[in-house]
């Protein structure tokens, strides 16, 4: 897999995260209940794991997850340690708070679930990237270009042959 | 150098999700801490004082309107509505006769939301439920960790006058309570609730319809008793 396509794979993953992120924060705002075909999204979301000090999970997730969409968009070494280092941290807080949902709630929230696949999805592409990148040839935007080779004065153009100079005198 | 750049990217990861996770089983403690503020009997003594209760019920019979309350003593949401909005419902409404408070207990939580609404159903038979529900909101603790401790509902009992504790623990296990427990899940699942706390309004005896509350402090549910209040 190149890196070009890992790096727009992660990006539509990282899109729908934070589309998933975002319902979960729109809902919590706007009131009302989540659609839920597991029962318990609600619960996990009045539970007391669904904030940080007073900051929504759904709104450090959806942060999250556009850090990863800005991370798998842009290219060079920063986005990919970037990419990487986001993508695991999001998948090891995201298996504690499985563990949470399972342990301590009791209730399995079916979009906590998705977000976690989707980030487990995203941390093995950022791996793979980070691999790819290694040995890839994808320029990065800091790269020199290198100069064209100066024509010699007097010629009309590149690669003409002493024939062709001379039909053209 | 590749080796050292995987090193270093778990590092970061892993150090990241440390403070994560510290961070939120430390905020899921203080939450509960911040709202227990002060010990649970203090809680329960004075509040209710003075006010008629009968089985789930808070305030006059002939009070014109209810306001029926759905929660799970574990919620934390719930327990926030109790500290903050409940007080003011109470001294504006109930104590005044407008108004007559109906709890019905949800235990979807877990193992300590059965036990915690085990005895909240019999201190009822007792009219004690509002002050056993309003101490356990007070002590609420993490969510199944056992916080409903036997210790905890004597210290509990012992603060609200006319309560026998260790009556109460013995009342917990009896078969009414189990059927009050399933009458009340048919209730909360007849009324359509699929999240704690929701609420019902209307006139004494219904019919009742869902009132949105979108703050868990009194602006989120005084409008809706005032609209109802004036016809």
């Amino acid at each position: 897999m190149s890196e070009r396509t890992i790096r727009f794979t992660s990006a539509a993953l990282a899109a729908v995260g934070a589309a998933i992120a975002g319902y979960l924060l729109y809902v919590r705002f706007a009131g009302g209940t989540l659609a839920c075909v597991t029962g318990g999204c609600d619960t996990v979301q009045h539970s007391s794991y669904a904030e940080l000090f007073g900051v929504p999970v759904s709104a450090l997730g959806l942060a999250v997850f556009l850090g990863l969409l800005a991370a798998a968009l842009k290219r060079g070494e920063l986005a990919r340690l970037t990419q990487a280092t986001l993508a695991l941290a999001g998948f090891f807080f995201g298996g504690y708070l499985l563990f949470v949902q399972v342990a301590v709630i009791g209730a399995i929230c079916q979009w906590c679930v998705a977000s976690d696949l989707l980030t487990t999805a995203i941390a093995a592409l950022a791996l793979l990237r980070l691999r790819a990148g290694e040995t890839s040839a994808e320029p990065s935007p800091t790269a020199v270009r290198p100069h064209p080779k100066p024509r010699p004065n007097g010629s009309r153009g590149p690669n003409r042959t002493p024939r062709q100079r001379a039909r053209t005198r | 150098m590749p080796k050292s750049r995987y090193a270093v990217v778990l590092i970061a990861a892993a150090a990241l999700a440390v403070v994560l996770i510290g961070a939120s089983l430390l905020g899921a403690r203080d939450k509960t801490a911040a709202v227990s503020g002060t010990t649970p009997a203090a809680h329960a003594a004075s509040l209710f004082a003075g006010i008629p209760q009968q089985g789930t019920a808070l305030g006059s019979p002939s009070a014109p309107f209810t306001l029926v309350e759905y929660a799970d003593l574990q919620c934390p949401y719930c327990a926030r509505w109790a500290r903050d909005a409940l007080p003011t419902v109470v001294a504006s409404y109930v104590k005044t006769g407008k108004l007559r408070l109906v709890f019905n207990g949800m235990a979807f939580v877990g193992p300590d939301s059965h036990t915690a609404l085990q005895t909240a159903i019999a201190a009822g038979r007792e009219h004690h439920l509002w002050d056993i529900v309003h101490g356990l909101y007070a002590a609420q603790g993490g969510e199944n960790t056992g916080w409903v401790t036997d210790e905890l509902i004597a210290q509990i009992a012992a603060g609200v006058p006319g309560l026998d504790g260790s009556k109460l623990l013995d009342a917990r296990s009896a078969s009414w309570v189990e059927a009050e427990l399933a009458r009340a899940a048919a209730t909360a699942q007849a009324a359509g609730v699929r999240s704690t706390p929701s609420f019902q309004l209307g006139p004494t005896g219904g019919p009742f319809h869902i009132v949105q509350v979108d703050s868990l402090g009194p602006e989120g549910i005084v409008p809706a008793i005032d609209s109802a209040l004036a016809g």
